[in-house]
């Protein structure tokens, strides 16, 4: 399986949510990762035919996507972000019905929906109507219609937004699980989600792809160090001006800052390993963001 | 997949509440339709319902057969007898009632020969009193004498070939007419346009949100990036529609058919529509101009709700969708009646509503140099826009993206 994205380009009008894309993409585990508005969902539906590109191509194993039309679609699984369900429906209902949408001929539907609803733990709910489910259980249902089909290529769009630690815990390992022999792409704006599942992670802003490579190839290419040091509170402001923070403890007698810079920023301050938070904050903020002063 | 596109239309708790109302309307329009058979007992009271009906009934079918010369001139006699006998001239208001009760087993015969000589647009309820016995029998002749009448008088304005058309029509219709008791079809004709207006904007509200809902709930995303979402899936909405529109359509008339029928009587089927419409120019019985009702009301419902489903998937809003089977069948009638651009009027679909009027109505077509009734054009016609529309409604979905 071989997913080849060339020059992919969408614009709304004047606005280009996504940028000549130009990646290639084999089974494994691809972690998307960027801020809101980075075109992570854009990019996401055209490669699962519910937006026209504006440019560019997709191509599955040498053949244009778009002209294989159903078959393609064959292949595909996709957990949308933000998604709705039929409120009346049972969960076993739903499923039985994205397998029918699936073309999955109905002996084997009984047999998978079967599993699956074991496999995402919802056996309890099975004939709960869609409406009653809370949150993370409408997200299990949601893997659980992605996964129908068996599907080559496996598309979740922000996977873990809005579940509890442990829920999200629990849905990443699910994940990892499922994500054997597959292509399979998933995209977040939390590091963690991605840090260790994901076999290669992508830098995306403003519609392009700024850095494509495995944690530590990403790690390394920041061109700047991670330094940790301990200031007084009423020097923080003033940190902040000039420096990127990407985290910040406060204690009582004064904050523990990290900082990225170049330069040493402080006589007692030291130099410790950058980590994949570290990068995300460097690449994605100008400075460090006022949000995170608030802290 | 189509089932489940059906309990998708079934599990959307504001179309439960549409087909309580619907199964409420049916009592109730039936109702209506059986309150208008009425009898007059032999001590003056007015009736109605089953009793009532089957009495009535008893009443006409003494008097069933071939409306021939003799049979006219028969009704003529037991008219004459009762408009002359002491309780009809007498001045107790009681005693006339009752006199005129006995007129009830002839009134439709009396009501036919009252129109054969009436003036062309006014029905005189007293023409039958002013008329020898003998004449009475001649309402066929007449019937022909006075369109041609009428066409030579150059108040309307028929082409010649409208009014060959007309006459040849009213010369091949087939005398004498068989008489029995017709009520039950005749109350149930006239009525039943109003059933299947109401039917039809339900039937509309129910298919409003088969295409739109999928974006509605947000569920399009997974629907259209599934294998058979730009295929297959749209064919069993666009399936799911027609067998609701199907099985409704047929399902409530006949209910509505045979409750009305059940209580009044199903006798006359086979009388022609002239015992009702005696202008018509379709040579027709009772339960062809039924069949020619309901299907026109079918084709109206579907196209209405085809539209209705164009509009869900073109605008992706169901509110949308809902009004458009108003527009079509509620907004048009009005604009007939602002516009007076009858040529146009009689092509609006809310006439394959209309049916009942049509028939009674002279509503011609010309093409060229042959002429048509209006019922044999349109229906037809609609029904060919509906099989157009459904590759456009396809295509629309189809194309749709996701944003
Ligand atoms: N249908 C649309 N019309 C116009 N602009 C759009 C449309 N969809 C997305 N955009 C814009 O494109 C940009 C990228 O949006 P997208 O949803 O792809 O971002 P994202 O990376 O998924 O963000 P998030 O993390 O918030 O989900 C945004 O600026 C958004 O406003
Ligand atoms: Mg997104």
């Amino acid at each position: 399986m071989k997913l080849e994205l060339e020059n992919l380009t969408k614009k709304f009008g004047n606005f280009t949510a996504v940028d000549h894309v130009k990646i290639t993409m084999t089974n494994g585990v691809y972690g998307l990762l960027g801020v809101n508005g980075a075109g992570k969902t854009t990019l996401m539906r055209m490669l699962c035919t519910l937006l026209k590109p504006t440019g560019g191509t997709i191509v599955c194993d040498g053949k244009n996507i778009f002209e294989m039309d159903g078959e393609y679609r064959r292949l595909l699984g996709y957990l949308p972000q933000e998604f709705g369900f039929y409120p009346e429906f049972t969960v076993r209902d739903y499923l039985f019905y994205v397998a029918s949408l699936k073309g999955i001929c109905p002996a084997i539907a009984k047999k998978r929906v079967r599993e699956l609803i074991a496999k995402v733990g919802l056996s309890n709910a099975a004939n709960k109507k869609m409406k009653k489910l809370s949150g993370g259980m409408k997200r299990r249902a949601g893997i659980a219609q992605a996964m129908l089909n068996n599907p080559k290529i496996l598309i979740l769009d922000e996977p873990t937004a809005g579940l509890d630690p442990n829920e999200r815990i629990r849905f990443r390992n699910l994940i990892s699980e499922l994500s054997e022999e597959r292509l399979v792409l998933l995209s977040t704006h939390i590091v963690s989600d991605i840090e260790y599942i994901a076999n290669e992670i992508w830098l995306m802003k403003g519609g392009r792809l700024l850095r494509t490579g495995t944690a530590d190839e990403i790690i390394n290419s920041m061109p700047e160090k991670v330094w940790q040091c301990f200031v007084e509170k009423n020097m923080v402001s003033d940190f902040m001006r000039k420096y990127k923070i990407s985290n910040m403890k406060s204690e009582p007698n004064g904050v523990e800052l990290r900082i990225i810079s170049n330069e040493k920023p402080l006589a007692q301050a030291q130099s410790v390993k950058a980590s994949l938070e570290d990068v995300f904050l460097y690449y994605f903020e100008e400075k460090a963001g006022d949000e995170n002063a608030a802290v | 997949m189509l089932q489940f596109e059906i309990k998708k239309v079934f599990t959307k708790f504001k179309n439960k509440m549409a087909l309580l109302f619907l199964l409420v309307t049916l009592i109730a329009v039936s109702m209506l339709t059986i309150n208008r058979v009425e009898y007059i007992d032999e001590n003056g009271g007015r009736s109605v319902g089953i009793s009532a009906a089957r009495s009535l009934r008893a009443e006409k079918n003494k008097w069933a057969g071939y409306l021939t010369k003799n049979a006219l001139q028969q009704a003529a006699e037991e008219h004459a007898a009762i408009v002359n006998s002491e309780g009809a001239l007498s001045n107790d208001t009681r005693e006339q009632d009752l006199a005129y009760s006995r007129q009830q087993g002839i009134s439709t015969i009396v009501e036919i020969i009252n129109s054969a000589f009436s003036e062309w647009r006014d029905y005189n309820y007293y023409a039958i009193d002013g008329i020898s016995i003998e004449d009475a029998s001649n309402i066929y002749e007449r019937r022909v004498s006075n369109l041609k009448k009428w066409l030579d008088s150059g108040e309307e304005t028929f082409s010649k070939a409208q009014k060959d058309f007309l006459i040849s029509q009213y010369e091949s219709l087939k005398t004498p007419f068989y008489y029995e008791y017709t009520d039950g079809w005749s109350a149930l004709l006239q009525n039943i346009s109003t059933f299947i207006l109401i039917l039809a904007l339900f039937i509309g509200f129910f298919v409003s949100g088969i295409f739109s809902d999928e974006f509605q709930l947000r569920a399009d995303s997974i629907f259209f990036s599934s294998r058979l979402g730009r295929n297959r899936a749209i064919l069993s909405k666009m399936g799911a529609g027609f067998s609701i529109v199907t099985a409704f359509y047929a399902v409530f008339i006949l209910l509505h058919t045979a409750i009305v029928l059940l209580v009044l009587g199903a006798d006359g089927a086979n009388c022609p529509i002239q015992l009702d419409l005696w202008r018509s120019v379709y040579n027709i019985t009772f339960f062809q101009a039924y069949l020619l009702i309901i299907t026109g009301g079918y084709v109206g419902t579907l196209f209405a709700a085809i539209l209705s489903m164009l509009v869900s998937a073109a605008t992706r809003s169901t509110a949308t969708a809902t009004i458009v089977p108003f527009i079509i069948l509620c907004a048009f009638p009005f604009l007939s009646r602002i516009l007076t651009l009858p040529q146009i009027c009689a092509f609006f679909p809310d006439q394959l509503l209309e049916i009942y009027i049509s028939v009674k109505e002279f509503n011609l077509v010309q093409f060229g140099g042959k002429v048509m009734n209006v019922v044999t054009v349109i229906t037809p016609a609609y029904l060919a826009a509906c099989l157009l529309l459904l590759p456009v409604l396809y295509r629309i979905f189809k194309k749709a993206e996701v944003k």
